[in-house]
């Protein structure tokens, strides 16, 4: 009880924060450009940006599920990102499930330089025959074209698979440790996926 | 009454039956068209020589031909069932996006709790600051370089409203012959990388003989690659602050100075200083 209480004032006090930083930006915005200073006004914007996919990202943390399997989520390691510069422009979402020696890792980002080649792979079957990897191969969850991926680590001796799922402009990928195939197609069904695409957009 | 009745059946028979009787019938009726129109003509008392009607009819039949013509060629018309061919309309008014209306869009939606409309808003503000900071680097390009003439139909400000890899402004000069001097001023991290690997990695070494193809210049004081290219021509890459670069592209330039001189006339300190670059 005492958890979610600190979560949620935790929660309170970020988005707090970020309207106040958004209200200050927007002021800034509004000065620079009134003033005719196009490329501060340029950059107030961009940090307008930054805080929205901020906001954007602490609500898809509220919408995520608390527990995957017997996994339960890390509040210290969900991380939310608002970058208007760099590779990975926009937003980028990551929640963790359970601890060593199996993980689950969440992770949100739009933009991912990713999208393109998974693009490639999903819809178009030539190429994706082309690059086929033992591997790999296309699942549905939710409706939503994935690639699955398995990694036998030969140390351990233990699978883990990733799984990624494009929707528009946004890239959903969901790595389990120790795992089969099919706890983590269902781990991914848990996902609200649709009001993830909506608001990420 | 029977006999019309029969008249008639015969008629609707023949048309029917035989589609070169329709020739014949079209001939009939402008025969008794013809008749009519001379006998109101001669009762109206308007004379006309045979070599009139000869004319008018010739008229008449030449525009016939060319509607002809005209729906078998497609012309506008859909005759063969396929898809009609655009020939007008007035294509898209180029608009900015209104920055100060986006921004108060911006902060409703923000405030609503709408974030995807509150970004959506902002980024139309933000390529409308784009779109404008671009337009005013183009004014301040000089008319004419090295001779050549600007080529207005070719000036083009492009943004993505990204911020991040938005903006890129692109300027032609030109004698209309062979000789041309391009200017493009992009704000694009990739360039950046790409150009920085000529400054920082040893493996993009300069050498002193042989075939040279790039070599370090600078360009009102900024460290410059220059390269040549035997198809292209020269091209001189200006990085400028930290995600800016201009690039400056001479096509049947004499020699690199005369391509250093050409990229001197532009005012680069003004552009830094207009893109928010240090």
């Amino acid at each position: 009880m005492k958890t979610i209480f600190s979560f949620l004032f935790c929660v309170f006090l970020i988005v707090n924060a970020s309207a106040q930083d958004f209200d200050k930006n927007m002021a800034s915005a509004r000065a620079a450009y009134a003033a005719g200073n196009l490329s501060d006004a340029r950059f107030a914007m961009e940090q307008l940006l930054s805080d929205l996919d901020a906001a954007i990202g602490k609500e898809i943390l509220k919408m995520l599920p608390a527990q995957m399997g017997s996994l339960k989520f890390d509040v210290k390691s969900d991380n939310v990102t608002g970058s208007s510069a760099g590779v990975t422009a926009g937003l980028y979402v990551q929640r963790t499930y359970g601890a060593d020696p199996k993980r689950a890792i969440l992770e949100i980002i739009n933009n991912s330089p990713l999208m393109n080649s998974l693009g490639a792979i999903l819809n178009t079957p030539m190429m994706g025959s082309m690059m086929r990897d033992e591997n790999q191969k296309m699942v549905k969850v939710q409706g939503y074209k994935s690639l699955l991926t398995k990694h036998l680590d030969s140390d351990t001796g233990k699978t883990s698979y990733d799984i990624q799922i494009p929707m528009n402009n946004t890239l959903v990928t969901l790595k389990v440790d120790d795992t089969s195939e099919a706890e983590i197609t269902a781990f991914a069904n848990t996902i609200p996926l649709p009001k993830i695409a909506q608001i990420a957009q | 009454m029977k006999a019309l009745f029969g008249i008639a059946v015969w008629t609707t028979t023949i048309f029917v039956t035989f589609p070169a009787s329709a020739q014949f019938l079209n001939k009939l009726k402008q025969k008794a068209e013809k008749t009519a129109d001379q006998k109101v003509d001669k009762q109206l008392g308007i004379n006309q020589t045979p070599n009139q009607n000869q004319n008018q009819n010739q008229n008449q039949n030449q525009n016939q031909n060319q509607n002809q013509n005209q729906n078998n060629n497609g012309g506008g018309n859909n005759t063969g069932g396929g898809l009609n061919q655009n020939q007008g309309g007035g294509g898209l008014i180029a608009t900015p996006p209104d920055v100060k209306s986006n921004l108060t869009d911006g902060e409703t939606a923000f405030k609503g709790g709408k974030y995807g409309d509150a970004r959506y808003s902002i980024q139309q503000a933000m390529l409308g600051v784009e779109l404008e900071i671009g337009n005013k680097i183009l004014k301040s390009l000089p008319e004419t370089i090295s001779g050549l003439n600007k080529d207005a139909t070719a000036d083009q400000v492009t943004s993505t409203g990204s911020g991040w890899a938005g903006l890129t402004i692109a300027r032609k000069y030109t004698d209309t012959k062979e000789k041309e001097f391009r200017t493009t001023i992009a704000n694009n991290s990739v360039w950046m990388s790409a150009i920085n690997m000529y400054f920082t990695s040893g493996g993009y070494a300069q050498q002193t003989n042989g075939q040279q193809n790039w070599k370090q210049v600078k360009v009102k004081g900024n460290r410059s690659i220059i390269e040549f290219d035997q198809s292209s021509g020269y091209k001189l890459s200006v990085p400028i602050g930290q995600s800016s670069l201009i690039v400056f592209e001479g096509v049947n330039f004499a020699n690199e100075n005369d391509m250093i001189a050409a990229a001197n006339t532009v005012d680069i300190e003004g552009i830094k200083k207009m893109l928010g670059e240090q």
